[in-house]
């Protein structure tokens, strides 16, 4: 017994002092590490801002952070092709999930370790430009370097607060109707084209219900940017005014789109809101229970690598409303940090970021649909069986996302609590656009 | 004080130093800035702060959703605390029969201790769900357990008291082991048998044990977040009926990005902590046998 007790002390002694070395090691490590670069960056930049062209510059490396796994390599050869360019600057992509991203960012922001350069969203941005946490890059347009009209419907505009530009069009994402092939062939329906406006959507998911054998026509789902959005805006409603000083839910041809939607679901040509807060929409979906859905295109590669629905299934646009073909268009981009201490470099790879070229790299790779005007062609092509061209054809009618408002994250979570009550049957429609609208006018005045 | 002891006080705070630092870290600071942070008004990430003395409290004494979250939080701990405690007590006295395999049943009950939330979430989705899931399918009935207003608090108080049982279950279960077998010796030969030997021996040298987990179990209970959190969601129609404190917390400091209305909710919650724990212990001399 002793003896063990003796021995586990000895194991335990053991663990603790490698523990502590290796503390130690990993401080001296990096002491080491950071030292000189510390001490060179202030001449260093001295040097490139004194002498900009001619004598060796000095090596740098910047760190370009995005939150798509899937986009690291194009992003990683976008970095390639710009160190071709400029020999000196190394970039260095890092991911961060999307579920973290924010996070990260947020406490990265006050402790003055944003990344050199990085994705922005527009939900996200006034909150970071709020805290000059952002490089404005107001200069650069105005002096030639970068042209804002080179990048496809008023995209440049998203990321432009007070008067200045923060950030520069990565790339853009609308709404598609999906739909699904065999279950229009079943019913011998034709499928969904340009012509179809929201009483021929209505039609048809009704025809094509089977509520008995837990199939439905249309998703008629609670959701924003690929939901009622579009219908609102179709009706001829507002999510926000134009001037952004007031909330669009409480207008008639809001609530009116709103009861459209909502419609669908008493008369089960939809899923309950019940039935889709216990399986996604867009699942259901791609399992063949639902025929028709509003989705974004960035779920294109998700739904076609579903084995279920994969060759059965295409996009078709939105249909059009009372006013007009509704949709919503948002665009990621890329900003600087305000802190960065290589913003000399940064600049320069982010004005690499939103050229010709850059674009040309993330549609070949089909990353994205990438921003910069006459590029999107070759996404088009990367999934030839697909319709993906009604994506860009919306591009023009759509709305940019409302987002480009201080007050938009705190109105955004809480806009999907109140509509939950009234998708889930707790309260009215009606009562619910209202609520929204009050509360949505009450955080825009609080956040002026 | 002589060298011998003081190097052995010296020893022991070496001891428990890394717990120590651990807990005034990771646990007091945050509590005292959220103390902070209740009177201020925060912007930009919390880089400025202004006074704003008791107003984030006046306003949250306002709101009707505090009170409907803290009544939530209050019900769910009174089904959740003796549920578990019963359930724990009860399969800790049978684990402490010579039953064949106990060391399997033991491992049986604790694995929710140890299986990731995520996971166990995920898996009681699927059990819950209207349309396909085991629990309607068993019951014959069609009810949407975790998005119907009425059903949702009782879904969320199953999985909390299924996740409670083993470790509170492996607490009872040293309690009884301390039991000395003489005493039921004793009691056979008086001819106390079965549940009276439970009611009379069991329990009374059992309270010092039940007493600590009704006290860790109530506190625990009070902070409830990620089954809410993963099970219910935020877009479920059925959240404003189980929305606990520390789920309106999270919302509102991480989400909202207000971290000053969201710090007055948990300063709230540990006061009503102190109370709910200062209460327990001063009932304990009425029910706590201590030998």
């Amino acid at each position: 017994m002793l003896n063990r007790k003796k021995s586990w002390f000895v194991i335990v002694s053991i663990i603790l002092s490698a523990a502590l070395m290796l503390a130690g090691c990993g401080k001296s490590k990096s002491e080491s590490s950071n030292s000189p670069s510390a001490e060179n960056s202030p001449a260093s930049s001295g040097q490139a801002s004194e002498k900009a062209s001619d004598s060796p510059k000095k090596d740098v490396t910047i760190t370009y952070t995005i939150w798509d796994q899937l986009q690291q390599p194009a992003m990683e050869a976008i970095g390639k092709e710009f160190t071709a360019q400029y020999p000196n600057i190394k970039v260095k992509v890092e991911v961060i999930p999307w579920n973290d991203y924010w996070t990260k960012m947020s406490a990265a922001a006050p402790a003055g370790t944003l990344p050199d350069v990085f994705w922005m969203h527009s939900g996200q941005f006034t909150k970071f430009v709020s805290g000059n946490f952002l490089e404005p890059i107001t200069d650069r347009v105005s002096t030639g370097k970068i042209d804002l009209n080179n990048y496809e419907a008023n995209l440049g505009s998203i990321y432009t607060l007070n008067g200045q530009n923060y950030a520069l069009p990565k790339d853009f994402d609308t709404i598609g109707l999906a739909y699904n092939k065999e279950l229009f062939d079943n019913a011998g329906i034709p499928y969904p084209d340009d012509t179809w406006d929201y009483a021929k959507l209505a039609e048809v998911a009704k025809k094509l219900s089977q509520p008995d054998k837990g199939i439905y026509g249309f998703a008629a789902k609670m959701d924003t940017q690929t939901g009622y959005w579009n219908d609102m805006l179709a009706n001829g409603g507002h999510i926000v005014t134009d001037d952004m000083s007031k909330s669009g839910y409480d207008e008639q041809a809001s609530i009116e789109a709103l009861k459209a939607r909502y419609q669908l679901i008493l008369d089960k040509a939809s899923p309950t809101h019940q039935q889709m807060t216990d399986t996604d929409a867009t699942e259901m979906f791609k399992s063949g229970k639902v025929a028709m859905i509003f989705e974004g295109d960035w779920r294109t590669n998700d739904i076609d690598g579903s084995d279920n629905i994969t060759g059965k299934w295409n996009w078709a646009p939105l249909p059009k409303g009372k006013v007009k073909r509704g949709n919503i268009i948002n665009g990621l981009g890329n900003a600087m940090s305000a802190a960065g201490k290589h913003k000399e470099e940064a600049g320069l790879f982010l004005e690499f970021l939103g050229s010709k070229r850059a674009a040309e790299i993330t549609a070949e790779m089909g990353a994205a649909i990438p921003a910069f005007k006459d590029t999107q062609g070759a996404w088009v092509k990367s999934k030839p069986h697909l319709n993906l061209q009604v994506f860009i054809d919306q591009a023009s009618e759509a709305v940019p996302y409302p987002a480009g408002m201080k007050s938009y994250p705190v109105w955004f979570p809480k806009e999907g609590e109140i509509m939950s009550q009234a998708w889930g049957g707790a309260i009215s429609i009606e009562e619910g656009a209202k609520k929204v609208a009050n509360m949505m006018n009450q955080a825009i005045a609080d956040n002026k | 004080m002589d060298m011998n002891s003081r190097s052995k006080y010296a020893w022991a705070y070496i001891m428990i130093a890394p717990t120590l630092i651990g807990t005034l870290v990771f646990w007091g600071s945050p509590a005292i800035y959220s103390l902070y942070l209740g009177f201020m008004k925060s912007e930009n990430f919390g880089l400025i702060n202004h006074w704003v003395g008791l107003d984030n409290y006046h306003k949250l004494f306002r709101d009707e959703e505090f009170w409907r979250n803290l009544r939530n939080t209050l019900y769910y701990v009174v089904l959740v605390v003796p549920l578990t405690l019963v359930f724990s007590t009860f399969f800790a006295v049978l684990m402490n029969t010579r039953i064949k395999g106990a060391s399997v049943y033991r491992v049986i009950f604790f694995l929710p201790q140890v299986t990731m939330p995520a996971a166990v979430a995920l898996v009681w989705i699927v059990l819950f769900a209207q349309d396909f899931g085991l629990l309607n399918y068993f019951l014959g009935t069609h009810i949407a357990w975790i998005s119907d207003p009425r059903f949702a608090m009782y879904a969320l108080v199953l999985v909390g008291v299924w996740g409670g049982i083993g470790f509170n279950m492996l607490l009872i279960l040293a309690g009884l082991q301390n039991i000395p077998r003489t005493l039921y010796e004793a009691g056979e030969l008086e001819g106390a048998v079965g549940f009276r030997k439970f009611r009379h021996i069991t329990l009374p040298l059992l309270t010092p044990t039940l007493f600590f987990t009704t006290v860790i179990l109530m506190i625990g209970a009070t902070q409830i977040f990620d089954s809410i959190y993963l099970i219910i969601g935020k877009t479920n129609v059925a959240l404003p009926s189980v929305r606990s404190l520390v789920y309106a917390y999270y919302q509102n400091a991480f989400v909202y990005y207000d971290q000053n209305y969201g710090a007055v909710m948990v300063n709230i919650l540990l006061l009503i902590n102190l109370i709910l724990t200062g209460f327990q212990f001063m009932l304990q001399k009425k029910w706590v046998f201590y030998e």
